[in-house]
């Protein structure tokens, strides 16, 4: 693979930054355009598109298009439309990686010191990096992993791709604020308002006040309002729960498009889907067990907790603890 | 407690802070908060140098005073988002809930054990954290904390702090994925000297093997049944003597091997807010040291966590409840009925005062 190429893949690395400098390109009208081409892709596809590139200036063009794309979004300091995009953009990179080869895989590894090590056919991987770059996902939990010497044994090479696009995520996320940036990508940046989700949760008519859900749908919606991605379990408990709560569907899909990988499609169908099943709210223990409990409320089930008096919801809400 | 009494106690732990040892590191980054009343009644307090900090508890003597787990940019400025964060001890608060007031002070050594464990079997060897990164201390009343301070876990965000605690705990362990049957039928499953969980619960399981056989199955009482078993389990073949419904009846290995004295809920270790009691400081509901345990094996809290000041002076102090006997200093005291008036020295008088159960007799 060409330096360039890599450049391209991966055009969050140093190697890609200073090849940019390099070129001296500069961001003009069309590099803007391009750059609001790949978050509009991100927003609406969930994915940034691969690059087609062939000749070198296009190729050029492609790296710095990411560039201005995260002025772009450093201007919007819109959490929402960073989120989206850290999370397109990583999923790209992983779709890269997945037909790499190791040595290009650790030198994307390198950029974040993820470093892994084989011992008699084990991959291992220290335990902070593993916790800061997986996947808050039943399959990733600590608990059920094999972890000594301060080493959890990945399972497959497939794993530590998704642990190099968790800190490609999460570099994505922390972006540095622009503040006065050419007129063209402030252009650009209002154009990306008509992407921004429906509705935010104070402006939901249904009764979801403070206080009126148990502190683990509490720590959801908070999440939902930050715009961070939510695994799976999170996001079908959320909706089983709110459905037996009787929130408008509407509404649950007006809530879910906070989430930064929203798709309305695909988003719909899954609340269509557990609405007609009407699966019940699951019980405490098995949300306990999917690492998504964070308050010893003793009500067996979330259901339970419009039966508890105001003072041990406030105490659980704020402490954890019943009084 | 009354103002006589809260004037007798905090002039006594003033004097300890006069000369107490303290081993605050980056104090200058960390947050402050100070209770009279309650254990917090203000925070975002900062100091800038320990002979500040001192100064600060000869003057203000408080009876709670704790500091963040956090460290800060600007730990005194408010709301919290000014103050730059940038990262985290790592801290376990262990302790136990039981009936009455003193109850608890039989299970502390039950406690202990468990913070042994999670240093040995966790933190040094699971978590691979060096020893000289580890600090016990006792919490002054009902339990024990163990702080970390290793790099590697500085900047992890609550989420992570959380998989941690919830591995301890074994919260979402499910021990039956440890087993698999092979072709030939046979149970397959973890080996003792495997690491982690795995080996853990082998080992866990030949321990009751060895001391409590018929809690696992009636058959095993019998020597030779047992021994071929553990033969077997030492070279991970779970089935070696076939035992009915096994993995199921392995359960109650499993429970053993929790650490649920090791609070989740109060969120001690995911809570990157939280402020903790300043290690060698007072507990102002017992008067006892919070105090940093060098030979945690040996540590005795109503013994070693006593304050060992002003030994001679005693006070008279009348109960306001009764209080059941209890080992406190190296001597056996009570049981003391409601309204039983004593003389007794200062420091046991402090902590019957401070437990609430008696105030001191008035003209003093
Ligand atoms: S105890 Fe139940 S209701 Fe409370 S936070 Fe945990 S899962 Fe939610």
């Amino acid at each position: 693979m060409s330096q360039l190429e890599f450049c391209i893949h991966y055009p969050f690395t140093s190697v890609a930054k200073a090849a940019l400098e390099q070129s001296g390109i500069a961001i003009s009208d069309r590099i803007v355009e391009l750059a609001l081409q790949r978050i509009k892709t991100a927003l609406k596809e969930g994915k940034v598109a691969k690059s087609s590139a062939l000749h070198d200036s296009e190729k050029i063009e492609n790296i710095a298009s990411y560039a201005a794309a995260r002025m772009i979004l450093g201007f919007s300091r819109n959490r929402f439309l960073i989120n989206a995009y850290a999370v397109a953009e990583s999923k790209r990179a992983s779709d890269y990686l997945d037909g790499e080869s190791d040595e290009i895989i650790d030198k994307v590894a390198g950029e974040f010191n993820i470093k892994t090590e084989e011992k008699n056919g084990n991959l291992l991987i220290p335990v902070h990096i593993y916790l800061k770059y997986s996947p808050r996902d039943v399959h990733y939990r600590l608990s059920n992993r094999e972890l000594a010497n301060g080493y959890v044994k990945l399972k497959s090479r497939h794993e530590k791709i998704r642990l190099i696009e968790g800190a490609i995520k999460k570099h994505m996320e922390k972006i540095p604020l622009v503040k006065s940036p050419p007129e063209s990508i402030k252009i650009a940046a209002e154009k990306l308002k008509e992407f921004l989700p429906k509705i935010q949760r104070q402006e939901i008519s249904f009764s979801l006040a403070s206080g009126e859900v148990p502190p683990c749908i509490e720590k959801l919606l908070d999440s939902l309002k930050k715009h961070e991605n939510l695994p799976h379990q999170a996001r079908w408990y959320l909706a089983v729960y709110l459905i037996g709560r009787g929130m408008p569907m509407e509404e649950i899909v007006s809530l879910y498009s906070n989430l930064p990988d929203y798709n309305e499609k695909i988003t719909r169908y899954q609340l269509d889907h557990a609405k007609k099943k009407g699966y019940a709210v699951p019980a405490c223990a098995t949300i306990l067990t999917w690492g998504l409990c964070c308050a010893d409320c003793k009500i067996g089930s979330p259901l339970n907790w419009q039966k508890l008096g105001k003072a041990d919801r406030e105490s659980l809400l704020k402490t954890g603890r019943r009084i | 407690m009354n103002d006589i009494d809260r004037r007798i106690a905090l002039k006594f732990i003033a004097e300890y802070y006069a000369s107490a040892e303290f081993n605050i590191f980056q104090i200058e980054k960390r947050e402050f908060g100070i209770g009279l009343i309650k254990k917090i009644d203000a925070r975002h307090l900062a100091f800038d140098s320990m002979e500040g900090f001192r100064k600060y508890l000869l003057t203000n003597t408080p009876l709670f005073v704790s500091h963040s787990t956090a460290y800060y940019e600007f730990p005194a400025a408010t709301p919290i988002e000014k103050k730059s964060w940038f990262g985290n001890d790592l801290v376990f608060d262990l302790d136990m809930h039981s009936d009455g007031k003193y109850g608890v002070y039989h299970k502390l050594e039950e406690v202990k054990q468990d913070a042994i464990r999670l240093v040995e079997e966790f933190l040094l060897t699971d978590f691979g954290i060096s020893k000289k990164d580890i600090l016990y201390v006792f919490s002054g009343n009902r339990g024990y904390h163990v702080h970390v301070r290793d790099k590697n876990y500085l900047d992890l965000c609550s989420d992570e702090r959380k998989e941690i605690v919830d591995y301890i705990r074994g919260t979402g362990l499910n021990y039956e994925n440890f087993f698999d049957i092979n072709e030939s039928g046979r149970i397959i499953g973890p080996r003792p000297d495997e690491k982690g969980h795995r080996g853990r619960f082998a080992r866990a399981a030949i321990t009751m093997l060895e001391k409590e056989p018929v809690k696992l199955s009636r058959v095993f009482s019998k020597d030779e049944i047992r021994n071929n078993f553990i033969t077997g389990v030492r070279e991970g073949n779970w089935s070696r003597t076939s035992i009915k419904d096994i993995i199921s009846r392995l359960k109650i290995v499993a429970d053993t091997l929790l650490l649920s004295t090791v609070n989740t809920d109060a969120g001690v270790t995911q809570d990157l807010s939280k402020l903790i009691r300043v290690p060698n400081s007072i507990h102002g509901e017992t008067g006892l040291i919070a105090k940093i345990i060098s030979d945690i094996n040996n540590f005795d809290p109503l013994k070693d966590a006593v304050i060992n000041i002003n030994k001679n002076e005693a006070k008279c102090i009348i109960f306001t409840e009764d209080v059941p006997e209890i080992e406190f200093a190296n001597s056996t005291f009570g049981p003391f009925k409601k309204d039983e008036k004593k003389e007794l020295q200062l420091v046991v008088a402090i902590f019957f005062v401070l437990k609430g159960s008696a105030s001191f007799c008035s003209g003093q």
